[in-house]
């Protein structure tokens, strides 16, 4: 038995507590309490990331009960990707939001929300269970629909009605899809599921599929259901804006995907064309739709829904190329986007605005937080030695290879048109005179954790490189392609 | 079969009030029925007819228990399901008094400021 798992879950729902126990009358003391919850449990995902990656898998059976009657939790490379990446961003916009919301009433609040959230997403990436899964999936979506709405201003009330009710039929869905589960097979666990699923006639294993598909991509926002996040993203304050669109849409959502179509029903291949169909539709809509957007965080959000649509076609196109090519998207695009709403989060702080048409000449007023969202947006845009473009040019190379050289094609121009708009708003926000240019820079606790995610945006490229390639991704990879659970014995105890 | 075929009734009324009205309390109680339907067919799955309560007594050989006991899991996670559709419900609910402050209505057509 190794506690490490569940530690950051246990850490985080015990943070919450804590904060809105003691420290909710003093914003310093929950900042610093939140900062240092974060901080232990980035360092311990790192460590149990490392013992995986060396040692392979790692199983827990909750209080002790074995898999028939217990709940397992499983730690695998691929999840160990996610899990470490959220807690090292989680821990950067934490260090952000101590000073950014002093311009909020109630900061010890947010803390609280933003630990349960984080709970929630720690809990998705631990859990082998379905149940278990949509219990952790509701814990953190419902403490995300209030820090949506957390600055009470008519818009993002709206926003997060909006996303409410939307997430509601999500999680109906979902539901719905797991009583069947339990109806035909008798199980929740994933691996016994899968042991039975190859009993069920095709129409069941569609009807589940579907139910899952539809319900989990509503929450990653793939296009026919992402009418939600252009308007939760863009009202959200700058670190929830940060953490939703960097880590949350790709843990509740795209990873819980990548679980279904690669490891769940691996006997029903067919369901990756619709993956392929959303993400080619939501790859194109996201970037037509942010060309013509005038609010700045409203823009982020498009690009948001078509860099996900990225991941959806790498992951719907399978295959080595594709596997790897989705998990370095993922990797490279969760850094920039979260670098690029904390950047627009710090522009805000100090001028008060986020519309595209009120703010000129940023350069020469605040020239780091420009030259961080610079490298940011060409990040995403894909400019060479950025992680992006190398995950780019790996899913259209799969594409090719994989016999469709129209969405390689598509894929090329939707990149363009990345950099088009992004060319268009650096012009637009950030390059251009004022006359009298006032200097006024953002504070640096804001600073800092953009510009360490600057950096990682530059190396994360690193992953792919020969020799580090074969000990992090390549195992991650591993999983997604040919999964089994054959060391999982029934029974089985460590 | 006749209670699943009015359980998807209840569903699709459910649906219904979410999807058709317009005013937010209603969509509040569309989404009530649509988490109680599904509650229902986890209870629906683990039932029996003359069931007995899932409790071993003395008395009682393993094999008549099996036979008879309903299955206690549906019914341990409804209890999970319930309190997640009181959240999402009590959520709505604060939310819908703070919208009418801002916007003097329920009415979701005028609730409209965010376009694009």
């Amino acid at each position: 038995m190794n506690h490490l798992i569940i530690l950051p879950v246990a850490i985080y729902l015990g943070a919450a507590f804590l904060i809105s126990l003691l420290w909710r009358k003093d914003d310093k003391l929950a900042g610093a309490a939140a900062v240092s919850f974060v901080f232990l449990s980035a360092v311990i995902s790192i460590i149990s990331g490392i013992d995986v990656f060396t040692n392979g898998k790692m199983l827990y059976f909750a209080g002790g009960w074995e898999k028939p009657l217990g709940i397992v939790l499983m730690l695998d490379p691929l999840s160990s990707i996610f899990l470490i990446m959220t807690n090292v961003i989680a821990f950067f916009i934490m260090l952000y939001s101590t000073v950014y919301m002093k311009k909020y009433t109630w900061a010890p609040y947010f803390y609280t929300l933003f630990m349960i959230m984080l709970a929630g997403m720690n809990g998705i990436l631990i859990s082998m269970d379905i149940f278990n899964i949509y219990v952790f999936f509701e814990i953190a979506s419902i403490a995300s629909f209030i820090l949506v709405a957390f600055g009470l201003k008519a818009e993002e009330l709206e926003a997060s009605m909006k996303y409410t009710v939307m997430s509601f039929i999500a999680s109906t869905m979902i539901l719905f899809a797991i009583a069947l589960i339990y109806g035909f097979t008798g199980t929740l666990n994933i691996p016994a599921f899968m042991s039975e699923a190859a009993g069920l006639s095709p129409v069941h294993l569609w009807f589940l599929a579907g139910l899952l598909l539809s319900g989990f991509a509503l929450k990653t926002a793939l296009v026919p259901f992402h009418s939600w996040l252009p308007d939760a993203h863009s009202m959200a304050p700058a670190p929830v804006s940060a953490i939703l669109s960097g880590m949350f849409v790709k843990v509740v959502g795209l990873y819980v995907i990548i679980r279904i179509t690669t490891n769940i029903f691996i006997t029903l291949p067919q369901i990756r064309v619709l993956l392929l169909l959303f993400g080619v539709l939501s790859m194109l809509f996201g970037g037509l739709m942010a060309y013509g957007q005038q609010n700045i965080k409203r823009l982020y959000a498009y690009s948001t829904i078509s860099q996900v649509g990225y991941c959806a076609i790498g992951l719907g196109i399978g295959g080595y190329l594709g596997c790897l090519g989705v998990l370095m998207h993922f990797i490279a695009h969760a850094f920039s986007k979260s670098l690029l709403f904390l950047n627009i989060g710090a522009i805000e702080y100090m001028t008060g605005t986020t519309e595209a048409n009120q703010l000129k000449g940023l350069n020469d007023r605040m020239p780091v937080t420009t030259l961080l969202g610079s490298t940011g947006m060409l990040g995403i845009a894909g400019v060479p030695p950025m992680g992006n473009f190398w995950s780019k040019l790996i899913i259209i190379l799969a594409a090719i290879k994989a016999g469709y050289p129209g969405i390689a094609v598509l894929c090329i121009i939707v990149a363009v048109i990345t950099l088009g708009y992004f060319l268009k708003l650096q012009r637009t926000v950030y390059y251009n005179r004022v006359e009298n240019p006032v200097k006024k820079e953002a504070p640096k606790m804001l600073l800092f954790p953009m510009g360490v995610l600057t950096l990682l945006v530059f190396i994360s490229g690193i992953l792919l490189v020969p020799g580090i390639k074969e000990k992090t991704l390549d195992r991650a990879v591993s999983v997604m392609e040919n999964f089994s659970y054959m060391d999982i014995k029934i029974g089985e105890k460590r | 079969m006749i209670v699943y075929i009015l359980l998807a009734l209840m569903f699709f009324v459910g649906l219904y009030g979410i999807i058709a009205k317009k005013n937010i309390i209603k969509i509040i109680v569309g989404i009530n029925i649509v988490g109680y339907a599904s509650n229902l067919l986890f209870i629906l799955l683990g039932y029996k007819w003359d069931g007995i309560a899932p409790i071993l007594t003395e008395n009682m050989s393993i094999t008549c228990f099996v036979e008879k006991a309903v299955d206690p899991l549906p019914q341990a996670l409804v209890l999970t399901s319930i309190v997640i559709d009181l959240a999402f419900v009590a959520f709505l609910a604060a939310l819908a008094i703070r919208l009418f402050e801002k916007y003097g209505t329920f009415d979701i057509d005028k609730i409209r400021r965010l376009k694009g």
